[in-house]
């Protein structure tokens, strides 16, 4: 399964899902090639960064190399949780103070907080064409994405047996394992509210709760599931490829839904706050072969540039739709914790 | 002499560790003063604290064993201890003998409000007055520490670069504050402690371990999510909760060798 298969099937969906798919595939061949960094400009002076965490360091590496290959570059860097980081910036911003030039999140729900509050510049149009034609975004460039998924025990389903439907699983008689707590679930059942409505996904919650098992994390439903504990769960894709690498004869499988929220493809971001040149230099460098590459075979990110490898493992996803969706909309979180909420899920 | 040389190393090392990763510069009692980034000066305040402490606490056991129960308010104790400035001193430089003064303090409380016999309220104080004077070394020795310049300042933000292994040890301070919200009678604090170091510390390591020890990532899942929360909602002793946390980061120091060996072999990204 070569990437660009995966791709067109994404372009069939995305942003361009209403085009026919000739058209949208030559739309996505569009996109410029990966640029390596040994072609991009030196970076010199100041930058500070506000980094989210939650990727587990591999983003600092990628930090420490742009700032080895770069040592007139004075780095500063501010780290704290995504979401916290995204207030600050707007707070900061209303106070009259720009601290931070570059903002790097592990979730587009904390970049739309920021794009909403018209904090974010203009991408410069050979940036933008870097990117996919479906990831592309006026104010913020993702960086990598990770799509949900449905991991299932293999010994005790088959992938035949899985409806392709989010909606249609909670009338399915499968058992389930979840966590809501967690940001990712919170950014799909945010997903499915645009998707679906309030009313549905308050039922859809209901009715999945009575056939749920709680966890606190998603690599939790994942080894849950892989222990037979349940018979599927929801998770990010990486757990699951994690898990098998781990454990290659794991009990573990991945299946999709269709064009609907439970095969969201969500994104990890950045933008520029300040007309500091260093910024959006700083952003080439994220979107370079060499950093999409990295974090595709280390963190098992899929890559948004053309022409990069997705992570191994990752079976075949020329069936895979992910739906239509600004992922910026996914910030508006509230009314999804609300919902939950009402609904006794939190 | 050598065990005592390698507890100093273990106790300067957990000095340095739990100052790099103090991220919060408000805490549960209230803001901690400028004066953690002074110890030198205020090593003198800190003395006359614990003697201060030790004395009120010698009062009021001496008035429980001559006058009776009703002669004492046992709620006077934690108000001592939280009136001291030693006590952020010894908050923000080594939690685990912070915990065990809160654990003193309420074995005293516990044991005047239960009325047990003198003898056994001065076991309590006994081991109250050796948890205070073990604090006041690791606060004499953070204040070398600092006066080298081995102790960085306490900081409202985490500036420095965390890889996975050095979160690790994040974790394990983390845990060590999980025992002494515990010894301090704060459950609920202590279990949130637990879900945020699970959600914000170790989620982001599991992916990597789970890569190197499938079976160590599944138990250390049950350890936070079921084991730790377990202890802390049934209402075990402070050693029971301590036990578990000690438990834990044995698992987690073999979690750090090999996350270690994973950022030795991880490719350069360019």
């Amino acid at each position: 399964m070569k990437r660009r298969t995966f791709i067109q099937g994404l372009a069939a969906f995305g942003v361009v899902g209403a085009m026919p798919l000739p058209l949208s595939r030559a739309f996505a061949a569009t996109a410029a090639s990966p640029i390596s960094v040994n072609d991009l400009p030196a970076l010199e002076g100041d930058l500070t960064l506000y980094l989210g965490r939650g990727e587990g360091g591999l983003y600092e590496n990628v930090l420490q190399s742009i700032q080895k290959k770069n040592p007139k570059l004075n780095l500063s860097i501010r780290r704290g949780p995504t979401a916290a980081l995204a207030n600050m910036i707007v707070a900061e911003a209303k106070a009259g103070v720009k601290r931070a030039d570059l903002f790097w999140a592990v979730d587009s729900g904390a970049i739309g907080l920021v794009t909403d509050a018209g904090l974010a510049k203009a991408l410069p149009s050979d940036l933008e064409a870097q990117l996919q034609p479906q990831f592309r975004y006026p104010g913020w460039a993702p960086v990598t994405g990770r799509i949900r998924t449905l991991p299932y025990n293999t010994k005790r389903l088959s992938k035949d047996q899985i409806p392709d439907s989010i909606m249609a699983i909670a009338d399915s008689d499968l058992s389930i394992g979840w966590a809501p707590a967690y940001a990712s679930f919170q950014s799909f059942v945010t997903a499915m509210r645009i998707l679906e409505g309030d009313d549905k996904t308050a039922k859809w919650l209901k009715k999945v709760q009575k056939r749920s098992k709680t966890y606190a994390g998603e690599l939790g439903v994942v080894m849950a599931v892989e222990r037979g504990e349940v018979d599927i769960g929801f998770a990010n894709h990486y757990y699951t490829l994690r898990l098998k690498s781990g454990k290659p004869d794991a009990n573990l499988d991945l299946a999709f839904t269709n064009q609907d929220a439970g095969c969201l493809v969500n994104a990890s971001g950045v933008l520029s706050l300040t007309d500091n040149p260093n910024a959006m230099n700083f952003m080439r460098y994220l979107l370079s072969a060499e950093v999409q590459s990295y974090l595709a075979r280390e963190a098992y990110e899929i890559p948004l540039i053309q022409g990069i490898d997705q992570p191994a493992g990752l079976p075949a996803l020329t069936d895979v739709s992910p739906p239509k969706i600004d992922l910026t909309q996914l910030a508006d979180l509230r009314p999804t914790l609300d919902l939950m909420r009402s609904s006794g899920v939190l | 002499m050598k065990l005592a040389l390698n507890t100093l190393k273990t106790l300067g090392l957990s000095l340095v560790l739990a100052s790099t990763f103090i991220a919060q510069p408000v805490l549960a009692n209230g803001p901690i003063g400028e004066h953690v980034n002074h110890l030198k000066e205020n090593l003198k305040d800190y003395s006359e604290d614990v003697e201060w402490m030790i004395g009120k606490v010698d009062t009021m056991v001496t008035d429980y064993e001559t006058k009776g129960a009703k002669a004492v308010k046992s709620d006077d104790l934690i108000e001592f201890w939280e009136s001291v400035k030693f006590h952020s001193a010894i908050e923000t430089n080594y939690v685990p003998v912070y915990a065990s003064i809160w654990q003193g303090i309420y074995g005293v409380k516990m044991a005047i409000d239960d009325k047990k016999p003198a003898s056994e309220v001065r076991e309590h104080q006994k081991a109250l007055n050796a948890a205070l004077w073990q604090g006041l070394g690791a606060v004499k020795l953070a204040a070398d520490f600092q006066q080298k310049g081995l102790l960085k300042a306490v900081k409202a933000t985490a500036s420095e670069t965390m890889t996975q292994s050095a979160t690790i040890d994040e974790i394990k301070h983390k845990l060590d504050r999980v025992v002494a919200k515990y010894a301090e009678r704060l459950s609920d604090e202590a279990t949130q402690i637990v879900h945020d170091t699970y959600l914000h510390l170790f989620e982001g390591v599991e992916g990597t371990l789970i890569e190197k020890d499938a079976k160590l990532v599944e138990v250390l899942e049950k350890d936070f999510n079921v084991t730790l929360p377990k202890a802390i909602s049934d209402k075990s002793t402070v050693d029971q909760v301590r036990a578990v946390v000690v438990d834990m980061q044995e698992k987690l120091d073999r979690a750090k060798v090999l996350l270690e060996e994973a950022e030795k072999a991880r490719k350069d990204v360019f």
